[in-house]
Formats: C-alpha cells, sequence, structure tokens
C-alpha cells in the first residue's frame, strides 16, 4: 500500500505543483490571480488526446502541439481578461474576468468533447509496472519546470526582465522594458506549464473536462500554502498536498478524503493567512 | 436635473433644488418594483403553468441571491461557492419533513429552522472573509461547498445519501402549484423590501465603503468584523430558506442537483445586475432563470452563455444592469464648476462644544522593517489651533498622522487625547473619540453618491440596529433622516450640495478633495487631520481651501494640516512643526520656523 | 413592498380562474398527433443509456410513422435533454406535462432524475412509462399512472448475487458503487440480500466516479479477503477503472456486476483486451447469444433493420437499443388498444400480459406495475460482445 501512496500521491502532487506554478507566473507578471490556470491543466491533459489519438499525430508532434496551444491560451488570456481590467481603478475585477473565461473554455470542452473522462494516449513505449510512465513522468516535468525557471530568472536577461516587472512595474517601464509585451510572454509562458502539467499527467487523470476546477482548487492549495510568487514553496506544497490526499484516500476513503483535504487547506489558511512560507504585508495606507 | 443653482445659495436654504424631495425620489425608486410585482401578481392570468415553474424558480432563487447580494455586491466578498446553503438548507428542510433524524415536523417550522442553520452557517463559511484576501476567500468558499456535499454523500441514514429525499410539502392553499408559487412571491418580496432597507440604510453604505475604501471606512469608525459577521449571518439565512423552498420545487433532492453550475449562476446574476444596487441583481437573477428556458438547445450551453454575459459586463459595462439604468447619471454635468465653501455655514454642522483637551505624541517611534521611519516624536496639538506638519518627502508626515489615526501601531511611545492614551493600531475606534481625517489621496466611493459618500462620515452617529433597518422600523427613519441633514448641511459649507446626487467618480479632483472634507467634518471633530489637501487645487482653491480650514479651527476643532504648499502653512498657521528624517527639527510659530537656520538649510532653502 | 389587499384579490380572482378551467387535458381528438414526451440524458456523465435508449426509440417511432402512424394518428417525439442533472429534469418534466402537454411521458432513463420527476408528472395525471430500476420508483398507489418496463433493482441485483453464491459458488464478496443516486441504493438493497443467500459482505462503499485513481478502494478489498468483486454504476469510467486497476494488480478475481461493465463504452477505456476477461454482467435473455452461437429470429431481424438504418450497436448496449424500441410500441399498442386519454392507457397497461417485447415479455397488474419477468434476467460474458449482444456467463443454466 506504502508505495501506491508514494507513487500515486507524488505523480499528483507534482502535476498540482505545476499548476501553481502556472498561478505563480501569472501572478508574477500582473499581480492578478487567474482562474484559468485549472483550466489550462485540462486542456493539457484533453488536448493530448484530441491531437495524438484522435487526429493520430506522432507523440512528440502532439506534445509540442499541446503546449503552443498553451500558451495561445496564455496570451488570450492575458490580453483579454486581464489587460482591459488592470487600467481600470477595480483590481478585483480581475477575479470575475478571469473566472469568465476559465467558464467558457471549460464548458465548451464538455460539450464538445465530452463529459466523460477520455483515455490519454501511452506516451512512451515502455512497459508498466510500479515504476511505470505514469508515475514518473509527472516528476520529471515538474522538476524540469522549477529548475528551467530558476535558470529563466537567474541567468537570462528575459528572466531578470520578468522579475523586473513584477517587483515594481513603473520603475521598469521607467527603464524602457516593454512591460506589456513581456507580459504577455509571461501568460504565454505560463500556458505552456499548465498544458505540460495536464499533458504529463494525462495518464494518470485522463482527458476530462472536469479536471479543470479540480486543479483550480488543487493547484491553489501549494501556492496559498508555500506563499504566492514562491516556486519552491509551490513544488514542496504540492508535492505534500499530493501525498496527504492519497494517504486520506487509503486510510479514510474516497468521500472523507477530500473533505480531510479541504478542512487542512481553511485551518491552515485561517492560521497563517500568508502561507507557511510567509511573505510580509504591504503598507496598506 | 442639472440645472445649476447660483453660485451662492441664498442663505437659509436647506434643501437645494437638485436633490429631490424625499418623497418624490421615493415614488421614483419603488416605481420598477411595484411594476414587477404587479407582473408577477398577474401571471397566473397570462401564462401557463410551465412558466408559473420558472417563475417559482426565480424567486426561489432571488431569495437567496438577495441575501448574498448584500455580501457580494456591497461587501465586494467574493463567495462563489454560496450554494453549500443552499445544499445545506435544502437538505435540513426536507430531512426535518421527512422524520429520517427527529420526529416529523412542520413544514413550516423546518423552513424557519434551515433558515437558521443557514445563518449559523453562513457565519461559519463567512470567518475567513476577515483574515484573506479576495481569491484566497473566494476558494475557502468553494471548498465548503464540496465539504456540504460530500457530507450529504456520506451521511446516507440521514439524508440518503445518493438516493437523496423527499422535499417538504407546504401544505393548505401552498400545495398547488399557483399556490406555491404566491408562497415564494411574498418571501421574495419580502426578502427585496429587506434588502432594499438595509441598501439605504447605514450598513449599506458601511458595506460598500468596506469594499471600496477600506481605510476611509475605518476612519469613519466602522468595524468591519461585526458588520461583515452581521451580513453573512443574514446572508446564511435567507440561503437555508431558500433551500427548504428549493427542495419543495424539485420535490425531491439528491446532492448532485447542487452544482457548480448553479452556484455560478447565483454569483454572476449579482454581478450581471452591478454592484451595490438591489433591483440590478432582481433583474440579473429573472433574466439568468428565464433565458435557458426560450429554447431547448440553449439549456445544454446555459452555462457558457452566463460566462460569456459575465465577461462582457465585466469588459464593458463593469457597473452592470444597474449602470445601464441610472440615467441619472448620464445627464451632463456643468463644465466649468467653482467650489465656492460657506464658513458660515459652520454652526449648523460643528454645533457641540468641545471639552477635549490637546492631543499629545510622547516619543513615538515606528520602524517599518529596517527604516526608522519617526523616531522619538514630541507633538502637541491644541484645540482650536491650526497646527502645520511639514519637512522633505520621506520625513515621516504622513506616518505620523497614520500613527494618530491608529493604522500603524508604534514601536514606543504613546498618543494620548485628553489624557487617556489612544489605543495603538485600532483605527476605528478613532471616530468615536472625534478625530477625523483626510487622506493623501482622496479615498471616496466612485460609484456611490455625493451625498451616500458624505453621508459614511457619520455613521457612528445612528442609534438604530440592523435588524431596526432590516425592518424598517422608526429609529432607521430617524438615523436617516438626520443622517441624510447633517451630510447636506455639510456638503452646503464646502459649497458642493448641489452636486449631492451625482455619482462621485464623475467629479474633479479638487471636488473629491473638499468632499472629503465634508466627511469628515460630519464627526463634529474635536481634531482634524488633514493629509496634504491642498494638493492638485488651483489657487484660488487653495486660497479658499484656507479660508475654511481657518473657521473650522474658530469653532473649536484642532487641525493638523500636513502640507507642501508652503504659502498655504504660513498663512494659516498658529503653530507650525518641522519634521526631517523622523525627527522633530523645529516647533513654533510661523515667524520663527521662515528664519530658522536649519529649517532653512534643510527644506525652504534660501 | 407591503400586500395590498387589492394585490391578494387580484391573485385569488386569478387563481380562482384557473381552478375553474380544470386541469390541462392533452390532445385526444382524432387527427391530432400523439404526443411522446421523452427524458433522456444525452450529455453527461450518466448519458451512455440515454444515447443508447433514444437511438432504438427514434427507429420505433419513426417505423410506426411510416405504417400509417396509430389510428391515422402520427407520433411526435418530444425529446428533453436532461443532462443527467435532476434538476434540468424537473425542469423539462414540467415542460412536457404542462406545456407540451404530451399524451405520455418516457423516461427519465437515470434514477436520480427519475425519482425527482416521478412525483411532479404523477401530480399532472400524465401515464409514465420508466425503464429505471430503483425499487421505490414504482408505486401502484401512490403514483397509479406509473409503469416500469425494466426489472427492479431487486430482480438485478437477485440474478448476480445468486450468480457469485451460487453458481460461482463464492463466499467472501466486496460490493462498490459510485455515488449517484443509482449507485448508493444499489449498494444499499444488494448487501442485506447477500447476507441472506449465505455470503460475507467484506467491503462494501460508494466512491466518486470521476475518481481517477480506484487502487485504494482494491487494495482494501483484497486485504479483506474478497472472492469477487460486484460494481454497481452506469459509468463507463469508472468500471473500467476498475477493471484495469485489477488488471494491474495481477488480481484473479472475477467481476460481477451492472450491465454497463459489457457495454462497447467500457471496452474503449479499457488499457489491455485482456482485462476483459472473468467480467460478468447482467443482461437480459433476449438480448443473448443461444448455445449455437444466435440470437432469437425477432432480434436477429431487428439487429438487421438497425444495420440497415446504419444505426451503431458496437458501442454500446443491443438491450438499451431495444428498451429504448419497445417503448414507443408498448404506447402504441396501449392507445390502439384503448384510447389515448390517461385512464385508458393506464387501464390497458394494468392489464397487460406477456406483451412480446423485444427486450422482455411484459406483464402488468393492477397492483404490480413492474412488468419485467424474473427468468429473462441473465448474467452474460462481457468479453464475448459481438454486436451489442452476450454470449451467457459460464456455469450459468439454460
Amino acid at each position: 500500500m506504502l508505495e501506491s501512496i508514494i507513487a500515486y500521491g507524488l505523480a499528483t502532487g507534482a502535476v498540482y505543483a505545476m499548476i501553481g506554478v502556472t498561478y505563480n507566473v501569472m501572478f508574477s507578471a500582473s499581480r492578478v490571480f487567474s482562474f484559468t490556470a485549472g483550466v489550462l491543466g485540462m486542456l493539457g491533459g484533453v488536448l493530448g488526446s484530441l491531437f495524438i489519438l484522435r487526429l493520430h499525430l506522432p507523440a512528440a508532434l502532439g506534445f509540442v502541439a499541446t503546449l503552443a496551444a498553451g500558451a495561445l491560451v496564455g496570451i488570450v488570456t492575458e490580453i483579454v481578461t486581464v489587460r482591459p481590467v488592470l487600467k481600470s481603478l477595480d483590481q478585483h475585477l480581475y477575479v470575475l474576468s478571469t473566472l469568465a473565461f476559465a467558464l467558457l473554455i471549460q464548458q465548451f470542452t464538455a460539450i464538445e468533447w465530452s463529459t466523460e473522462p477520455q483515455p490519454f494516449p501511452r506516451l512512451l513505449p515502455l512497459p508498466g509496472g510500479p515504476l511505470d510512465q505514469q508515475f514518473w513522468l509527472p516528476i520529471l516535468a515538474c522538476a524540469a519546470t522549477i529548475i528551467g525557471l530558476e535558470l529563466l530568472y537567474r541567468r537570462t536577461l528575459v528572466g531578470r526582465a520578468f522579475l523586473a516587472i513584477a517587483e515594481d512595474s513603473y520603475a521598469a517601464r521607467a527603464l524602457g522594458l516593454p512591460e506589456q509585451r513581456l507580459r504577455m510572454a509571461s501568460y504565454a509562458l505560463a500556458g505552456a506549464i499548465g498544458a505540460l502539467a495536464g499533458f504529463a499527467g494525462g495518464e494518470v487523470l485522463l482527458a476530462f473536462f472536469a479536471n479543470a476546477p479540480m486543479l483550480n482548487f488543487y493547484g491553489f492549495v501549494p501556492v496559498a500554502l508555500g506563499g504566492m510568487g514562491s516556486n519552491r514553496g509551490a513544488a514542496i506544497g504540492g508535492l505534500a498536498l499530493g501525498l496527504f490526499q492519497q494517504a486520506a484516500n487509503f486510510l479514510v476513503g474516497g468521500i472523507f478524503a477530500s473533505v480531510a483535504v479541504f478542512a487542512v487547506f481553511i485551518v491552515v489558511l485561517l492560521a497563517r493567512p500568508e502561507g507557511l512560507a510567509g511573505a510580509g504585508t504591504a503598507r496598506r495606507v | 436635473m442639472d440645472a445649476p443653482a447660483p453660485p451662492r445659495a441664498p442663505f437659509g436654504v436647506t434643501e437645494p433644488a437638485l436633490v429631490r424631495p424625499k418623497s418624490m425620489a421615493t415614488l421614483e425608486m419603488a416605481a420598477p418594483y411595484i411594476g414587477l410585482t404587479l407582473a408577477a401578481i398577474c401571471l397566473p392570468l397570462v401564462s401557463d403553468d410551465y412558466w408559473g415553474g420558472i417563475a417559482t424558480r426565480a424567486c426561489v432563487y432571488w431569495v437567496l441571491v438577495s441575501g448574498l447580494n448584500l455580501v457580494v455586491g456591497f461587501a465586494g466578498q467574493i463567495a462563489i461557492g454560496w450554494v453549500a446553503l443552499l445544499t445545506l438548507g435544502a437538505y435540513t428542510a426536507s430531512v426535518l419533513t421527512a422524520g429520517t433524524a427527529t420526529p416529523e415536523l412542520s413544514p413550516y417550522l423546518a423552513l424557519i429552522l434551515a433558515g437558521s442553520a443557514g445563518a449559523i452557517f453562513g457565519v461559519i463559511v463567512g470567518l475567513p472573509a476577515l483574515r484573506l484576501r479576495t481569491f484566497y476567500f473566494a476558494m475557502t468558499t468553494l471548498g465548503f461547498a464540496t465539504i456540504v456535499t460530500q457530507v450529504a454523500l456520506a451521511w446516507g441514514s440521514v439524508t440518503g445519501g445518493g438516493v437523496g429525499v423527499a422535499g417538504p410539502i407546504f401544505p393548505g392553499p401552498f400545495s398547488t402549484q399557483w399556490g406555491f408559487y404566491y408562497f415564494c412571491l411574498i418571501l421574495a418580496a419580502l426578502c427585496t423590501w429587506m434588502t432594499a432597507n438595509i441598501a439605504a440604510s447605514r450598513f449599506g453604505r458601511g458595506l460598500i465603503a468596506i469594499r471600496d475604501a477600506e481605510v476611509a471606512a475605518e476612519a469613519c469608525g466602522i468595524a468591519k468584523p461585526v458588520l461583515l459577521m452581521t451580513v453573512f449571518l443574514f446572508s446564511g439565512a435567507a440561503a437555508g430558506v431558500a433551500g427548504g423552498l428549493f427542495a419543495s420545487l424539485q420535490s425531491y433532492i439528491t446532492p448532485d442537483a447542487f452544482t457548480f453550475d448553479l452556484s455560478v449562476l447565483f454569483f454572476i446574476a449579482i454581478l450581471i445586475g452591478g454592484r451595490g444596487s438591489i433591483l440590478g441583481p432582481l433583474l440579473g437573477t429573472i433574466i439568468l432563470t428565464v433565458l435557458p428556458e426560450f429554447s431547448a438547445p440553449l439549456v445544454a450551453w446555459s452555462t457558457f452563455l452566463y460566462a460569456a454575459l459575465l465577461l462582457l459586463i465585466v469588459l464593458a459595462i463593469p457597473g452592470g444592469i444597474a449602470e445601464l439604468l441610472d440615467y441619472k447619471n448620464r445627464r451632463p454635468l456643468e463644465r466649468h464648476r467653482e467650489i465656492v465653501p460657506r464658513p458660515d455655514l459652520l454652526p449648523r454642522v460643528l454645533n457641540r462644544t468641545i471639552e477635549a483637551g490637546p492631543l499629545i505624541l510622547d516619543g513615538i517611534t515606528l520602524s517599518f522593517g529596517g527604516v526608522r521611519a519617526i523616531d522619538a516624536l514630541d507633538l502637541e496639538l491644541r484645540p482650536g489651533e491650526v497646527h502645520g506638519l511639514i519637512g522633505p518627502n520621506g520625513s515621516g508626515k504622513t506616518t505620523t498622522l497614520n500613527v494618530i489615526s491608529g493604522y500603524y501601531p508604534p514601536q514606543a511611545g504613546v498618543a494620548r487625547l485628553n489624557g487617556i492614551a489612544l489605543p495603538p493600531g485600532a483605527a476605528p475606534l478613532r471616530a468615536s473619540r472625534r478625530i477625523a481625517r483626510t487622506f493623501q489621496t482622496p479615498r471616496l466611493i466612485g460609484g456611490a453618491s455625493v451625498l451616500q459618500n458624505v453621508m459614511i462620515g457619520g455613521t457612528i452617529d445612528g442609534h438604530g440596529s440592523f435588524a431596526e433597518s432590516l425592518l424598517a422600523l422608526p429609529r432607521h427613519w430617524r438615523d436617516e433622516t438626520r443622517l441624510r441633514e447633517a451630510a447636506l448641511s455639510a456638503l452646503s459649507v464646502v459649497g458642493l450640495a448641489q452636486l449631492g446626487a451625482v455619482r462621485a467618480d464623475r467629479l474633479q479632483h479638487s471636488e473629491l478633495r473638499f468632499i472629503e472634507i465634508a466627511r469628515a467634518l460630519m464627526l463634529r471633530p474635536a481634531f482634524l487631520l488633514l493629509d496634504e489637501p491642498a494638493a492638485g487645487l488651483s489657487a484660488e482653491e487653495i486660497r479658499r481651501l484656507g479660508a475654511l480650514i481657518v473657521a473650522i479651527s474658530h469653532h473649536g476643532t484642532g487641525v493638523l494640516l500636513v502640507e507642501h504648499h508652503a504659502d498655504l502653512i504660513f498663512d494659516i498657521c498658529d503653530r507650525i512643526t518641522v519634521l526631517n528624517l523622523g525627527r522633530v527639527l523645529a516647533v513654533g510659530t510661523p515667524a520663527e520656523i521662515r528664519s530658522h537656520r536649519e529649517v532653512v538649510s534643510a527644506y525652504l532653502g534660501a | 413592498m407591503p400586500i395590498t389587499r387589492r394585490s391578494v384579490l387580484t391573485g385569488a380572482a386569478a387563481g380562482a380562474t384557473w381552478f375553474a378551467a380544470g386541469l390541462p387535458r392533452p390532445a385526444t381528438a382524432e387527427s391530432e398527433p400523439i404526443r411522446i414526451g421523452f427524458l433522456p440524458a444525452l450529455t453527461g456523465p450518466s448519458s451512455s443509456t440515454g444515447i443508447a435508449m433514444n437511438r432504438g426509440t427514434i427507429l420505433a417511432v419513426d417505423e410506426i410513422n411510416a405504417a400509417g402512424g396509430i389510428g391515422g394518428r402520427k407520433i411526435e417525439l418530444i425529446t428533453r435533454d436532461t443532462q443527467s442533472d435532476p434538476t434540468k429534469a424537473v425542469n423539462g418534466a414540467t415542460e412536457l406535462t404542462r406545456r407540451q402537454k404530451v399524451n405520455v411521458v418516457w423516461g427519465p432513463l437515470n434514477s436520480g432524475e427519475a425519482l425527482a420527476a416521478t412525483p411532479l408528472i404523477a401530480r399532472d395525471g400524465v401515464p409514465q412509462l420508466d425503464p429505471c430500476w430503483v425499487d421505490t420508483l414504482t408505486d401502484p398507489k401512490k403514483y397509479p399512472l406509473a409503469f416500469r418496463n425494466a426489472p427492479t433493482n431487486h430482480q438485478i441485483g437477485g440474478a448476480a448475487n445468486r450468480y457469485a453464491v451460487e453458481v460461482l459458488k463464492l463466499k467472501k464478496v466486496a460490493v462498490i458503487g459510485d455515488t449517484t443516486g443509482y449507485g448508493t441504493a444499489s449498494v444499499d438493497t444488494y448487501v442485506p440480500m447477500l447476507g441472506q443467500i449465505g455470503a460475507d459482505v467484506v467491503y462494501h462503499g460508494e466512491t466518486d466516479a470521476s475518481n481517477p485513481d480506484l487502487k485504494p478502494e482494491l487494495l482494501r478489498m483484497r486485504d479483506a479477503g474478497a472472492e469477487a468483486i460486484m460494481p454497481w454504476s452506469v459509468n463507463a469510467g469508472f468500471l473500467s477503472r476498475i477493471i484495469n486497476t485489477r488488471g494491474e494488480m495481477g488480481w484473479d478475481v472475477p467481476i460481477i456486476g451492472q450491465t454497463t461493465l459489457g457495454s462497447g463504452q467500457t471496452k474503449a477505456l479499457l488499457a489491455k483486451p485482456e482485462y476483459w476477461e472473468k467480467v460478468y454482467a447482467n443482461n437480459f435473455r433476449n438480448c443473448c447469444y443461444d448455445q449455437s452461437g444466435k440470437l432469437s429470429p425477432h432480434m436477429t431481424d431487428f439487429v438487421d433493420r438497425l444495420r440497415a438504418a446504419k444505426i451503431e450497436i458496437g458501442d454500446t448496449l443491443l438491450w438499451w437499443i431495444a428498451i429504448g424500441y419497445d417503448a414507443p410500441n408498448i404506447i402504441a399498442a396501449a392507445i390502439k388498444g384503448a384510447g389515448s386519454a390517461p385512464e385508458q392507457i393506464a387501464g390497458y397497461w394494468s392489464t397487460l400480459k406477456d406483451w412480446p417485447g423485444l427486450y422482455g415479455d411484459i406483464t402488468w397488474t393492477p397492483e404490480q406495475h413492474d412488468g419485467f419477468p424474473n427468468d429473462e434476467v441473465v448474467m452474460c460474458q462481457a468479453n464475448s460482445l459481438r454486436d451489442g449482444a452476450f454470449k451467457l456467463a459460464p456455469g450459468y443454466g439454460a
């Protein structure tokens, strides 16, 4: 039993962590929490299944196409739901615009794709077993994402530009950084990461439209617990969540497991509203 | 309606023509509701039973949405998962009438208990709102929605689990389809009336203040926790009752009837209707319930449609239907408006005696992280004096104001009024000590009228409770009348009474500054803290501002004036404190300060 | 808003007028079409039955109309997709009975929806034909106009339980359902029934059908010593995941349970074809191959007609299509034999004996509105699926 808890727990946890990273990348670029993070994960699975199983594209091509589609959805999110809202005075409108957009995509997928979980293709022609690809693919993808982002932010100019607009967008603009284009690029990156999460986790989560609200929530928990903007916190939080969820599944069974997860989430948030990593509060007045 | 009043209104006019007499305004506001009620009552005459069922559903949904409207539309809390309370109410009412856990109860009693359960659970769901920011709170409500559904599934012996349980049937005349329709209609009308009463009360205005100008709300003494929890209590009760009605309408409930789509419908109805409005969300609920029924294929796409509508509203008409219906605020305003304060009208506003002693800051030290913003600051503000506070940028002027106002607790030192210490870090308590202030950037509610904004300043002087406002009892009306008159007087003082009905976000920057002063005057303050009130004003406006401040001080109020406009400071101040790098550089009369060597070199220049 | 006396009187007058007009009556004039209201779930998690039954129903209506209708009156099929949602089922049922004023309602086809809609259809005095298995749906006293042309949960579970305990001679059994009304009701009904025939239920519970990971549940079953898994759900994804997990675990126990175990949709979701071995599903004698591998002549003819009409059978179950086909025919029989008024239809049905349906022979009495015969419920072998029909399970009596 223990191996099953660890295997499934780390695999789903890695997917949750990557969705958390998606939230973080979008938040860093715009100070906006977007409801589209979970939808991107769902699309990763659905489009992967669509391209490879239904349209019979080779797995590698389907992979690239899925990431590209995710990036595209990210860009559209920025243009349609974030940019117009940032200009207005009421910051909280972004919650509504991203929610509306996420619902549109979700409902469209439900009606046009299917309301049932559809099979996800087997990506690598390797035999199964306890170390099956469905377990290590998401973990590998998660590790690659975290390391890749660290390298991007620390070593490349573009990455440092991303950090600059996250820190202080006015100063960045004064320095001549193209804030709008950088934000769009950030959202495209976030879209690709979300799609990667869904694609890598497809064999475990299947191609299912209802993954969107599920990932929205379970992908947010690592961000809430690990602190906004912290990718390492999201990684640790996601893996911990995955393990906790699987352990609860085994010990108390399906129904109570989700109640347990939600209850713990709410309690932890109330105790530490800024997350366990704890960011400082900004000046209010 | 915006016919310009003459620049100098004759003394003694209390009701400028541009703010309508109360009776006409009430009739105009009530007209749409009367129309809707008549249409609803006559529905059986003109339509068939099918539409009756849809209309009943709209009434039931509105009972829930009217309460949720106070939470989402007025208080601005993103409670997306509110279907949890509908589920709770539905199961409570059904289980109590079915007798699976208790002896069978009468449906009416079950409905009341469903409302009570909803009230308690509403507070529980709402509690995180006090600690968490918006998105996080939204997520917790989603968590609650899932928890309630899962509990309903798991607790099979009581709720029937996946099989579900039959809904209550109301006896007598309400057991027929149209009878039940009228029952729901009566409850819906009651909820409309109650929430409309709250909207037009200091509680409704307080909620909007928390939503859009929380910092200013605290300065006016509005305590967020109590108000928010009261609203969650009421909203939960409404949702619980709606749940019981829903179960009766469905005749049989299973956990899978309480979908996320339903929650989204409630939430979107409020936003499409427009925040801060009652009529808007009412129309929104009716539209969203009825719209998919017009064509069968539309039913499958209904949530898609709702989401598209929401996106459209957010991007194009953030104010929703209410904004569309607000034709009053689309009439153009007079172009070259002058602000002409009437300091001679101050006695009507500041009719009180000040027994307060001085406001004394004693050794205040405050650091932000590693930066020491103010260092061992001593300040004495006497009643009736105009005390200037000047210094270079970053010298700690605004921080000093914020410590006095109670936004930041100092690390060392005490602030005292009349010898009694001001509780550090407790901003809402300042209003009752009659300390009022304005802000560096005007913090007003753009979507509310000027008059409403100013009335918020007098919130703590209301005596009626939330329940009295809910039911429009006499004390509520007395409070409202008094607040209204006081606000009009305050606006007359600053010369803006003719703009009382205009939405605040249509006005110029300088007008907003004076409105903030009017709002502060509502407290009949013993001490008035002004944070750069002249910024952005023209020379003539600055002169008039100065005269107003002087007049206010002559009525006994001690004014602490933070400013960069040296002329204004030296013209009107009795004493001046100069700060530099968080420390007091000098204190004295304007003449002394002007010639003080260090002040000149640090700040004033040669 | 205060309710004035005038508005109350107006409302009361309106109500009185409505009462005086009486209950709405469907069209009974000679030339008016027969309106059949249909409430399938064509989308949503429980749509596999609806989609399949829809095919059969549409074929039957087309055939009847092509042959001139019922006594010269054409059938008008008015369909409302419930989307597997009880709220929409209620709305749809209300629309059919009150607005469309249908002569009879066929459906809803899922238990949770039927539980909500049946009382409302009964209240409006419209005859109802329903294929759901949940026991409480028929009640000749409460719902005198509602008839079931399918077996009850008791009959279905009884057959499966008998196969596990008496034919395969297993003692320790695990029973699992999904969290829908059907799944929960089935588990609640079957666990005591198993106890009564001497089995030992070592595990029972319900899981959300969309849960991707059923390994914890199966591991718990194995740890408890289960010798058979009995799943009850119409959700192909859920059932396929049980089958796949059993295969991945290499756990060699039979799976005995709900008919959807054998559907083409379940087959499509299997990770490996060999996982489908030792899976036995409910089915119905008419829709199974006999010893020589052939269907009954009537059924063979039906399958040929389906192929000619290019109706897909490979991805679903034949008996769903068959029962969908039977419904308009049994309605037509009542209207032809007695008339289209509600009491006429109900009266005809309540004395129906051995009506030869494709799906099964239906018998109703005034006290018994469940019309499917016990001995026609059988167990079949899932991986013998061919054209939507199956071979009987091994060891199963003739």
